[in-house]
């Protein structure tokens, strides 16, 4: 064999191989595409929340389709339709719908019935993908984790966050406070019946609205829901204390309507411009700036919620996550993981916030410059975010139970007719029997 | 095969003979159970059946969230509904509410159907426009009067609570009004509907018999009291039958305004049904509350019957 001869045949050798592998290549680059083209054609329809994010959400879709040929009708439900159509669903087996936007208190229930696909799996296997790393380690526990299950994935994060009235603040010749105690008693001092200014508001409506603003706030005093073995401790004492300091608040500092606001009228009264003081989701933060929704553009500032002096920051988080129903077929399921990769990787779920969603999961978003050069309050969610809890509203299967206990005891001393601590024992003494 | 020929036709022979004949009458008879066949059908399965399932739910521990662990409890809900003093407090809420809104709408729209009683382009065009409130919904309707009473910064509830009318928590926010405020709303929207029921029977009532009062001389508020009001009885009594019905069941309106608050001052019977049956997915408590509840609507028109009965002997009598 010459060596012309042979070097012929290495040549040989060597287009063979680069035949077999741009062949091979066209196998599997045919094999992804025909992955996602597997399901061209199908539809998905998505229950979600009425939320800030849902109407953007519903006009990305066409982008999901353009990608997978994957239709997703999303349909956009007030919270308690959405939780009876989705109870409904998933013990009648309707199939009404493949993917549930879920909050981030359902995690128990739906971890104890088994209703949505566990997730661990699929997210370990698309970790890369997804991006994990990326995603807020509160986010990804708080909104859809229930003792180890993955339940939903993180869809919407928020945080709570203090918005509070610079001018009135600057006039008192106030700082902004960085303490419980501080945030207490500047709400009285700004507090001028006379001007109609008041210091302080939170929901108080009888029911989960003054249920949940007060389960906030007294985890920032100090207090707590359940005990260290995950027991209702409704009536220990720093609860008790913290009500009584709640009570007080109410009735020398908030607006006098505001023993029936629920998240609406609470948020009213801060953007006509008669509170100086809201805690609040971050979710609602961009609107405070907008003059076809507010009446204080300019003169309000976005600060983390003070907590209680000595005690460990605690910033309380909340959101929705996005879940498969189970009893939708495999394809359906499949494609229902591809559009919660779709709707949560980090370029589409910059573009749900660009266009006002408003929630927040990727660390890369909060610390992205064209976010934050329209939402400049964004560093002030990334470190409630670092350091945030979403547990401060116990996510147990007795959750409905509890809040419904407490929104009936906890109004009921806002109104004036039962003392803190008559209250609490007797909602303790209701929730110990659910346990 | 020939035996099975025999035998066929023995058998078919005697039915023939064991037919009962049918006769016109029973031609009819069976034409007429055909008739209400769909009608008794349709009452089976959309009101008595699922009426025997809440019965039979409401013995049962069943929560949708724990669908396997299911257990009979016999009366244990009913037990517990009564031990509870906030679902007293409701059934008697409800009770309230109820009688106070009815007999307000009576009222009201007996006032109204009078007014509109002489049928001219301008009543007509009246009636279309008071019905409007019927026509929105109940949600809505709490929702708009939520923004317009609130002490705040209401349109209303503003201007109320400057001046002292309501108290600076306003109407919706003050457990001593709260329910009168309810009361109120309630009437704003149905007051229309038994308007248009009373008229109906107004326009049927004889014209002979009120002519012929007129020409002996009865005075205005003889002829209402003698001749319009009793002969307006069965009309009435329709309309409070109507209206209870509706008004034990009130939800939308509280719902969206007071959530039963301020402490209880507006908690009725069918917010402790939802909440139980949508919020906690408990259905035998739900089930439960929805039986007490028909009892009370029975309860309350049994005693308008006895009420339009009594008054329309007393007008007999006259």
């Amino acid at each position: 064999m010459t060596a012309r001869q042979g070097g012929a045949r290495i040549k040989r050798r060597l287009m063979f191989a680069l035949e077999i592998a741009i062949a091979v290549s066209a196998i599997v680059s045919g094999s992804v595409q025909a992955q996602v083209k597997s399901f061209e054609g199908l539809t998905l329809k998505l229950a979600s929340q009425n939320d800030q994010f849902a109407a953007v959400l519903a006009d990305l879709t066409p982008e999901f389709k353009q990608a997978t040929g994957v239709t997703v009708k999303v349909d956009i439900l007030s919270y308690p339709d959405l939780l009876t159509k989705m109870t409904a669903d998933f013990v009648g087996h309707t199939k009404s719908y493949d993917l549930y936007t879920t909050d981030i208190v359902w995690a128990g229930q739906l971890a104890a019935s088994g209703s949505t696909v566990v997730l661990n799996d699929l997210i370990k296997r698309d970790a890369a993908e997804i991006k994990v790393d990326d995603i807020y380690p509160v986010l990804m526990n708080a909104l859809g984790n229930f003792k180890g299950k993955q339940v939903a994935f993180p869809f919407a994060g928020y945080a709570n966050i203090l918005a509070y009235r610079k001018d009135l603040y600057e006039q008192a010749g106030l700082q902004p406070p960085s303490t419980m105690e501080d945030l207490v008693a500047a709400a009285y001092r700004l507090t001028d019946p006379t001007k109609h200014i008041y210091g302080f508001v939170a929901n108080g409506q009888k029911g989960p609205a003054v249920a949940q603003d007060w389960m906030q706030y007294n985890k920032q005093m100090g207090g707590d829901i359940l005990d260290k073995d995950g027991k209702p401790a409704l009536n220990s004492a720093a609860n008790i204390k913290s009500l009584t300091v709640y009570k007080d608040l109410f009735q020398k500092a908030a607006p006098p309507g505001a023993v029936d606001y629920d998240w609406d009228g609470r948020e009213t009264s801060f953007r006509q411009g008669i509170v100086a003081n809201m805690q609040t989701w971050s979710i609602g933060a961009a609107g405070y700036s907008d003059p076809s929704q507010s009446k204080v553009v300019g003169k309000v500032g976005i600060i983390v919620a003070p907590p209680g002096k000595g005690l460990p920051k605690y910033y309380g988080v909340g959101g929705w996550g996005l879940a498969i129903n189970k009893d939708i077929d495999q394809k359906q399921q499949e494609a229902a993981w591809l559009f919660i990769k779709w709707a949560t990787s980090p370029s589409v779920h910059k573009e749900l916030n660009e266009k006002g969603g408003g929630s927040y999961i990727r660390i890369s978003e909060t610390h992205d410059p064209d976010l934050l050069k329209k939402y400049p309050f964004l560093p002030v969610i990334d470190e409630s975010l670092v350091n945030g809890d979403g547990d401060y509203r116990p996510r147990i299967p007795q959750y409905p139970q509890i809040q419904d206990i407490l929104g009936d005891a906890v109004n009921a001393v806002l109104v004036g007719n039962v003392e803190p601590q008559k209250a609490l024992d007797e909602a303790q003494a209701k929730a110990a029997r659910l346990f | 095969m020939g035996k099975q020929i025999e035998l066929s036709r023995e058998s078919s022979g005697s039915l023939i003979s064991t037919k009962p004949v049918m006769t016109f009458a029973r031609y009819r008879r069976l034409f007429l159970v055909l008739l209400c066949a769909p009608a008794f059908v349709y009452v089976l399965a959309v009101a008595v059946w699922p009426l025997l399932q809440g019965v039979y739910f409401s013995l049962y521990e069943y929560n949708l969230m724990r669908p396997a662990s299911r257990a009979f409890v016999g009366l244990q809900n009913y037990r517990d509904f009564w031990a509870d003093e906030a679902a007293r407090g409701a059934i008697i809420t409800t009770s309230i509410f109820t009688f106070s809104a009815v007999t307000l709408e009576l009222i009201l729209g007996l006032g109204l159907a009078l007014l509109l009683w002489r049928d001219s382009v301008f009543e007509r065009a009246l009636l279309a426009l008071l019905l409007i409130p019927v026509t929105v919904t109940p949600v809505a309707v709490g929702l708009i009067f939520r923004a317009l009473l609130a002490p705040d910064f209401g349109v209303l509830g503003y201007y109320f609570a400057e001046w002292g009318l309501s108290g600076p928590r306003g109407f919706l926010g003050n457990p001593a009004t709260a329910l009168w405020t309810l009361v109120a709303i309630d009437a704003w929207e149905w007051t229309p509907l038994v308007t248009l029921i009373l008229l109906a029977g107004l326009k049927s009532l004889p014209t002979d018999i009120l002519e012929a009062a007129e020409a002996d001389g009865a005075t205005l508020a003889q002829r209402f009291r003698l001749i319009i009001l009793p002969m307006l009885l069965p009309t009435i009594f329709l309309a409070a039958v109507l209206r209870s019905m509706d008004a034990f069941k009130v939800f939308d309106i509280i719902f969206a305004t007071t959530n039963g608050g301020p402490g209880d001052a507006t908690n009725t019977m069918m917010l402790f049904a939802v909440k139980e049956g949508l919020q906690f997915f408990n259905i035998g408590r739900a089930s439960t509350v929805a039986n007490l509840m028909i009892v009370c609507i029975a309860l309350f028109s049994v005693a308008f019957v006895i009420l339009i009965r009594g008054a329309d002997r007393k007008a007999n009598e006259r």
